[in-house]
């Protein structure tokens, strides 16, 4: 059934839009970091700059790749509400989802099966970010040590310690796309037509991510229960020391997030009275 | 009564005598400074750089240090970023001097690390030298600077603890350690979408106990003199 879904997903034209607006939005920032990168790095660091002579290849793959990463994880889950949205209210508009409710499966089992899948496909998306983002920034820039500007520190990271951060930066942005597909899941299950399902997860991730970045006394009561909030603690490994139990509690909130959007999805599925 | 004033008159003209020696002496020790410092035309070191601000977590920097006469310097890390503060802040003893012709006075003595210093003060004469005023601690044994605060017009207050040890002969230290005031560093959080979650009051701490203090300490493994640097190693710094 896993492998089924995943043809469905795979073989749909939509699914392949993903990833090229991923790779035209890479593009254009490298080629724009390429030909201007200098004067970027010259204003993002010139409040340090004032005081200290920064020397040496500051615009090198790292850095572009940490500044895709930062535009980019914003718009992935927008790309990942596109396909795992569908998953369930697609079937329901195109009059399939009876059918495949014919089969000796559980409806708990069908749910989980198109979570799965829509993984699949996020994670799929995270290695072509990964591979376009970092491998193509990497050959075109070049490595060196890093630089991470946060709103008050200015951190450097040698070249050596760099790329593990990656890695684990990406493990986790994998754990924050997990989240956003279960949410895409669940707004699925509530829907009949694919739309309102895609357009309802990126309302939802819009506004809770302009609660996050919205430095009020008001959102700031409400910010560590939103997903978005921990959902850029990925960021948290290119700091010093890193802060593994903020990370750590950040992917237990996430984990639950995921396992609330599921399970009500697979309660709601299997109460629904399934009439297309 | 004539008596009285041939002794105050004495008096006078040996402490005006007393003062132009004093004089001469702070300015001979300090020509001897410069001079010593003067010989050092160009050299490269293998260094280990820590810096300790408040803002900067930069882990220690290894890489070559080359400097040329009278002001080129620049910090050298195979492919990876060099931070040095700015030129004002230089950490060669000669440009801690203003140029051209100075006024030295004499600022009596203080003790450093058990060790009776001579103070002199460098002022420039001329009014528009970036540097207004250098206070040097001076080892007058050894002609050694061991400490220096050096006041610019822009760049603030700049203290400098030198230790010396194989290289004493050449006034090239072993050890520097440069304090310097710095500037607040803030950047709006929606611009650099910090992620803090679980962090902030661990931060605002940290912040707290800190002092808007920077401290910079340069360890020169070894040295190489006097060898010929060319220009074009310093194209990038200019």
């Amino acid at each position: 059934m896993l492998r089924l879904e995943l043809k469905k997903i795979f073989s749909r034209p939509r699914t392949y839009i993903s990833f090229g607006i991923i790779t035209a939005i890479i593009f254009i920032i490298q080629l724009a970091m390429y030909a201007d990168g200098s004067s970027f790095v010259g204003f993002a660091l010139q409040g340090v700059g004032e005081q200290f002579d920064i020397q040496g290849n500051v615009m090198n793959g790292y850095l572009v790749t940490y500044l895709i990463l930062q535009s980019l994880l914003v718009q992935v889950p927008l790309l990942i509400a596109l396909v795992a949205g569908d998953v369930v209210a697609g079937e329901a508009n195109m009059g399939t989802l009876r059918l495949l409710l014919t089969k000796p499966v559980s409806r708990v089992h069908v749910i989980w099966v198109k979570y799965v899948s829509s993984l699949v496909y996020a994670f799929t998306l995270l290695l072509w970010l990964a591979i376009v983002g970092l491998g193509a920034s990497v050959l075109i820039f070049g490595t060196g040590d890093m630089i991470n500007l946060k709103s008050d520190a200015f951190i450097m990271l040698l070249e050596d310690d760099i790329l593990w951060r990656y890695v684990a930066a990406f493990c986790f942005a994998a754990l924050a796309m997990a989240t956003v597909a279960a949410l895409a899941v669940f707004m699925s299950v509530l829907a009949d037509n694919s739309v309102g399902p895609i357009i309802g997860t990126m309302g939802v991730i819009v506004v809770l991510t302009i609660f996050t970045n919205l430095e009020l006394p008001l959102f700031n009561l409400v910010k560590p229960y939103l997903f978005t909030t921990h959902m850029i603690a990925w960021k948290g490994f290119f700091d010093v020391p890193v802060p593994y139990d903020a990370i750590g509690y950040s992917a237990i909130v996430l984990v639950a997030y995921i396992i609330l959007f599921i399970v009500s999805s697979m309660v709601i599925f299997n109460k629904k009275d399934i009439l297309s | 009564m004539r008596f009285v004033w041939s002794v105050i008159c004495l008096l006078l003209l040996s402490s005006t005598e007393l003062f132009a020696i004093k004089a001469d002496t702070t300015a001979s020790v300090f020509e001897q400074l410069k001079s010593k410092l003067e010989r050092i035309e160009d050299y490269t070191a293998d260094v280990k750089v820590n810096i300790d601000v408040s803002f900067m977590k930069v882990p220690p920097l290894t890489g070559k240090l080359y400097y040329k006469a009278p002001d080129k310097m620049k910090l050298e890390r195979k492919g990876g970023i060099s931070i040095l503060p700015k030129k004002n802040m230089s950490f060669t003893l000669n440009t801690v001097f203003p140029e051209g012709g100075v006024t030295v006075i004499d600022a009596g003595e203080d003790m450093i690390g058990g060790k009776q210093l001579k103070v002199i003060k460098v002022i420039p004469d001329d009014d528009k030298s970036d540097i207004i005023l250098t206070k040097v601690w001076i080892d007058e044994q050894r002609i050694l600077a061991l400490r220096t605060e050096t006041t610019t017009r822009d760049g603030g207050t700049v203290k400098m603890n030198l230790e010396f040890g194989k290289y004493a002969d050449l006034a090239l230290p072993d050890k520097i350690t440069v304090f310097l005031d710095v500037k607040e560093f803030k950047i709006p959080k929606g611009v650099t979408m910090d992620y803090d979650a679980g962090q902030t009051v661990s931060t605002k701490k940290e912040k707290d106990a800190k002092p808007k203090k920077g401290e910079i300490t340069i360890n020169y493994l070894n040295y190489e003199i006097n060898k010929g640097i060319s220009d074009d190693i310093f194209a990038e710094n200019e």
